[in-house]
């Protein structure tokens, strides 16, 4: 571990300087540390201890583990793509530089259970990351800013946390910690577990911390939007996790309703309101990665109810989730970078047709959706029943209405973009447009590829969650090769994936028997007997939800309420500035009251 | 081959029995208005006689949306039980089924949109909007079963009900509330703005012609299909398979002597409808079965 | 279009003796409404006569119909639509020209807007005499179609592919030239 850390530190400077002479060096050192690091990783055992520069920090479990490769995969298409995309960026340099040592940060904070070095490797991955969202939009500095702040807020709570620890315990060995957590006093306990927790919560982007998300994956570089919501969101799940079953959350808080205790069931509370606040906003925006923004806060609430649930089930639900969520948005975020790429644009309804234009690009985005949806033969599927079954397993009716508004939800907003963007009339403006080149390609085909693999076989990535909650002595999620079990029933995905290909094969031997179509151009429409001559404006791509969206149209925003706070924080530093400031009058005050506390005698 | 063989019963059943009651039902509706009606097999010349013609195609997305729209629904169909037939015994999940389903709605609207009309695209908007609607009452009511049961299995639900009675007498509330959302899941009135033919021209159809039509017209036969076999395996018992198939008949022209009478919902009034009464309903029925009664 | 060879337009295969079968018993038609021969037709399918009794029934757009009503007379403007909206039926499609007003202008025969014989436009299977047609003559044309598609006589959309260029000509002979900028400039 130490090794795959120090070779991406080191990679970092290596990166910035070659990129110096030939931008294109950048993301190739990039993915071979991506694939150097997998390698190395497979072959550690989960549960070792290593030194990291003489000190006794670093501890991989099957959990870090698990995110380290995930986040590994996400790596390694992100260098792939940025091969080409590259040269759209200004600075290639910093970026590649900052991409690594963004990675090397990630790494570090799943490579250890030592707080005050999580803490390092975390505010390390912010800072690298930070430096990134600026770096294609000019506007984007504001998106900058929200970042940061709202990840602050996470991370001086978990600071805070972290050193009244050691106060108690002299130590910051997350392990240690949570074996003598029980000695402290309830109100310490609560204190200490939420404000952790509050630091995995505004990473992933859950309510109420979720308004940096549209900011920042919308106007980040078009690649980097596929880390931010494929990794660097999925680092909150993590900590999350991590904390959940580490620390002994049954036994610390009094159980509440259907087996769940009260902290879990207030997290599954902000999973709720987050998957309702991301559902609805992503079915209003325009911007189609803005779009996908909200949907990452959704599946966030998602993956917080499964982890909350902390069962056999639900738990093994929410780290599949992790997996799912994290492939998915990569894919849908790479698309959305080479449909960027070839037309400019991120506006839903500038665009349309695309399909004709760039099919790959369209597969990669489609079998995305799906996933992301939760629909088979995809992988995304079955994490959404994991957390089902569940839940129905509990009789959590009132979260599962929000969990199905969600997951219906999801089929809405995923279809936007689809429908606008890639489907329907192609503008005549990008009647010229091309495929992306092959070597932006390559990443969203293996995407592609790995994400209906492990829907019909998830023995690998189960494999890894049995182990992780075998780790934190959760009962084990059972499965036997493809069929997954549990107490309200199984089902078997090689067997579904088997019916599913039987039926297409049915449908399409009924297509191929009948008489063929004949293929005419898309202006050749039904228009009501009408001579149309601008078929750009025969697209419906803008309010695509008109009739649903104005039912919740006058809703009350978070960002909004963030924004009167900070504006009200700024009147106030008005006011100040202008007391301290050198003026006469300001002289008078300050004169006035220090001589009203001489006299009175404070 | 006994898997092929309960496989191919399905769906040869799904497809007779499908379009035979389609018929009837048209028959239904026409003794209804005063008409005569079309005869009961009507619905099969209109498949057969769709698939002769010599359509138009507007580009690979539009096969394949209709391919992937067929043999989305054929997959999903294999899973359902009918009463007590089922292909794979042990894999009727509900929410599998529930799931696979929408790969067949998925491929559709994604074929009808690929066609570039824009009626389509309003057609597959409102189809969506209103699934949002009708699928949440419908989900809590049946989870509250699956809860009850301790069980996702349909065909287990089955056979307590052989031994219990019938779960519409048990849970009459849920059922009523299930078989609302039934006639919002079939497309009949008053929930049938998805594909208003004096509106937006038929909606997600528009641009369908010849086999197209045809595939699209079994594709939903068969959604019928297995969206009333949950709704008879759930709530009235399933039976063997000749109850089974009486008991759909039922449900079906229940279904259609209500939508025979009725005016169209607009979109946002279906939508509301279905997240106050139905929900309300359903959430009756969560404490029913919450508190044991 | 595509040449026919020494096929005569009448020949069939079994195959599509057999479609035929099918193609008569379930007409779906689409009736543009051009004139007074549109309100003949809801009492066509309502309770008192009831079309659907032989598997006819109303289609949203034209490329679900089989059958093509034109139910009335024809300007110039209205011709325009009748072919754009023909030429997007899926074959095979049938014509039936409703009332005198198909056959020679009717009543509006002198108008300087108005197209006098359908047929050199479009091919036309059927006309039904009248002004207009009551229902029981509507009914009459219907079982004469289908009689006329069983036996492989309605071959009005193979006429139209033979004699394209000839139709194609007095299209353009009677519309004349539109210039067009845009959708507000027709």
């Amino acid at each position: 571990m130490q090794n795959i850390l120090l070779v991406a530190i080191i990679g970092s400077v290596a990166g910035y300087l070659l990129s110096l002479f030939y931008r294109r060096l950048g993301p190739i050192i990039l993915l071979l540390i991506s694939l150097y690091a997998f390698a190395m990783l497979w072959e550690i055992p989960s549960n070792t201890a290593e030194n990291f520069l003489g000190y006794d920090v670093l501890y991989l479990t099957t959990l870090g583990k698990y995110f380290a490769l995930l986040s590994l995969i996400v790596f390694s298409a992100y260098a792939i793509f940025n091969i080409v995309w590259i040269e759209t960026l200004k600075t290639p340099h910093a970026f590649n530089a900052l991409s690594i040592l963004t990675l090397a940060g990630t790494l570090g904070v799943f490579f250890t259970t030592n707080l005050v070095v999580l803490y390092i490797f975390w505010e390390l991955t912010v800072f690298a990351s930070l430096f990134i969202v600026p770096m294609s939009k000019s506007e984007a500095k504001r998106a900058a800013v929200w970042y940061v702040t709202i990840t602050a807020i996470g991370s001086f709570a978990f600071l805070f946390a972290t050193f009244l620890l050691y106060s108690k315990f002299y130590t910051f060995d997350l392990v240690e910690i949570s074996r003598n957590l029980s000695q402290l006093p309830k109100p310490t306990i609560w204190l200490v577990v939420c404000s952790m927790l509050t630091a995995g919560i505004a990473k992933s982007g859950v309510f109420p911390l979720h308004v940096w998300l549209r900011n920042v994956h919308g106007k980040a570089p078009d690649t980097f939007s596929a880390v931010l919501s494929g990794q660097l969101v999925k680092m909150g799940s993590y900590l999350i996790a991590l904390l959940l079953s580490i620390f002994p959350v049954t036994t610390l808080f009094p159980h509440f309703y259907g087996g769940v205790n009260i902290l879990s069931y207030i997290l599954i509370w902000l999973g709720n309101v987050s998957i309702l606040v991301g559902t609805l906003m992503a079915i209003k925006q325009n911007d189609m990665k803005m779009l996908i923004a909200f949907s990452t806060v959704a599946n966030s609430g998602y993956i917080l109810i499964g982890l909350a649930l902390l069962d056999q089930v639900g738990f093994a639900g929410g780290l599949f989730h992790v997996f799912n969520h994290a492939i998915a948005a990569t894919m849908i975020f790479l698309s959305f970078a080479a449909v960027v790429y070839r037309t400019g644009t991120t506006k839903i309804d500038e665009l349309g047709g695309l399909i004709h234009r760039m099919p790959v690009t369209f597969i990669t985005y489609l079998v995305g959706i799906i996933s992301l949806a939760g629909i088979p033969p995809t992988s995304g599927f079955i994490s959404k029943w994991m957390i089902f079954q569940s839940l129905v397993s509990r009789g959590m009716f009132v979260t599962e209405i929000f969990v199905f508004v969600g997951s219906i939800g999801s089929f809405l907003y995923v279809f936007r973009p689809l429908a606008g963007v890639f489907l329907g009339q192609l503008k005549s403006k990008y009647k010229d447009v091309r495929e992306v080149p092959i070597i932006m390609q390559i990443p969203m085909i293996l995407l592609v590829l790995v994400t209906v693999f492990f829907g019909v076989f998830p023995g690998q990535v189960l494999e890894f969650i049995v182990g992780a909650q075998k780790e934190f002595g959760i009962d084990a999620f059972q499965y036997e090769g493809t069929k997954l079990i549990t107490s309200m029933g199984y089902w078997d995905t090689w067997i579904v994936f088997v019916m599913f290909a039987v039926g297409f094969l049915i449908a399409a031997v009924l297509y191929l028997i009948t008489p063929k179509g004949k293929k005419i151009p898309l202006e050749d429409q039904y228009t009501s007997g009408e001579f149309l001559h601008n078929f750009d404006l025969y697209h419906y791509a803008s309010r695509f939800y008109a009739f649903l969206e104005r039912e919740y149209g006058d809703h009350p925003s978070l960002e909004n309420l963030y924004a009167s706070l900070v504006n009200a924080l700024k009147s106030l530093g008005k006011g100040i500035d202008y007391l301290v400031s050198r003026t006469a009058s300001a002289y008078v005050f300050w004169l006035g009251v220090i001589l009203l506390l001489l006299w009175k005698g404070w | 081959m006994a898997v092929a063989a309960r496989v191919a019963g399905v769906l040869l059943t799904a497809f007779f029995f499908g379009l035979t009651f389609e018929g009837i039902g048209r028959k239904v509706t026409a003794r209804i208005q005063k008409r005569y009606g079309p005869p009961w097999y009507q619905n099969f010349i209109d498949v057969l006689k769709t698939l002769t013609k010599h359509g138009w195609t507007h580009g690979w997305i539009f096969d394949f949306g209709v391919v992937m729209a067929l043999g989305g629904v054929i997959a999903t169909l294999t899973f359902v039980p009918l009463g007590n037939f089922v292909a794979f015994p042990g894999l009727d999940n509900f929410f599998v089924i529930v799931y696979l389903f929408t790969v067949g709605a998925l491929g559709m609207a994604m074929g009808m949109v690929g066609t570039g009309n824009p009626w389509a695209s309003i057609g597959v908007a409102r189809a969506l909007t209103l699934m949002l609607g009708y699928e949440v009452p419908y989900l809590i009511v049946i989870t509250s079963l699956l809860y009850n049961f301790k069980t996702s299995n349909i065909s287990t639900i089955v056979e307590i009900q052989s031994v219990n009675g019938w779960n519409i007498f048990r849970f009459p509330i849920g059922a009523l509330v299930a078989f609302i959302c039934l006639q919002g899941m079939l497309g009949k009135e008053p929930f049938e703005a998805p594909i208003a033919p004096a509106e937006i021209a038929s909606g997600p159809m528009v641009e369908l012609s010849a086999k197209y039509m045809g595939l699209l017209m079994l594709m939903n036969t068969f959604m019928e299909f297995v969206e009333i076999s949950i709704f008879v395996d759930l709530f009235l018992g399933g039976g063997n398979y000749f109850e089974f198939l009486l008991k759909y008949l039922t449900v079906w022209i229940f279904a259609i002597m209500i939508s025979a009478v009725l005016p169209r919902f607009r979109i946002e009034q279906a939508v509301y409808f279905y997240w106050t009464v139905p929900l309300l309903l359903a959430f009756i029925q969560v404490f029913l079965v919450v508190a044991g009664m | 279009m595509s040449n026919r060879g020494n096929v005569k337009i009448d020949e069939r295969t079994v195959w599509e003796k057999i479609a035929d079968q099918l193609r008569s018993r379930s007409m779906w038609m689409l009736h543009y409404c051009t004139g007074c021969g549109a309100v003949e037709l809801p009492p066509s399918m309502t309770s008192r006569f009831d079309l659907e009794r032989f598997g006819i029934g109303p289609m949203a757009t034209p490329r679900q119909a089989d059958i093509f009503l034109i139910t009335g007379y024809l300007s110039v403007k209205t011709l325009r639509r009748v072919i754009y909206t023909y030429e997007k039926m899926p074959d095979p499609k049938y014509v039936i020209g409703f009332g005198s007003c198909t056959i020679n202008g009717g009543i509006y025969y002198d108008s300087y807007a108005t197209i006098n014989r359908l047929d050199y436009y479009i091919p036309v299977d059927l006309y039904i005499a009248g002004c207009m047609p009551r229902p029981e003559a509507i009914f009459e044309a219907f079982t004469k179609l289908m009689e006329m598609i069983r036996k492989g006589e309605a071959n009005g959309w193979k006429r139209y592919k033979e004699n394209y260029e000839w139709y194609k000509q007095n299209q353009l002979r009677s519309l004349g030239e539109v210039i067009i900028h845009d959708e507000f400039h027709e």
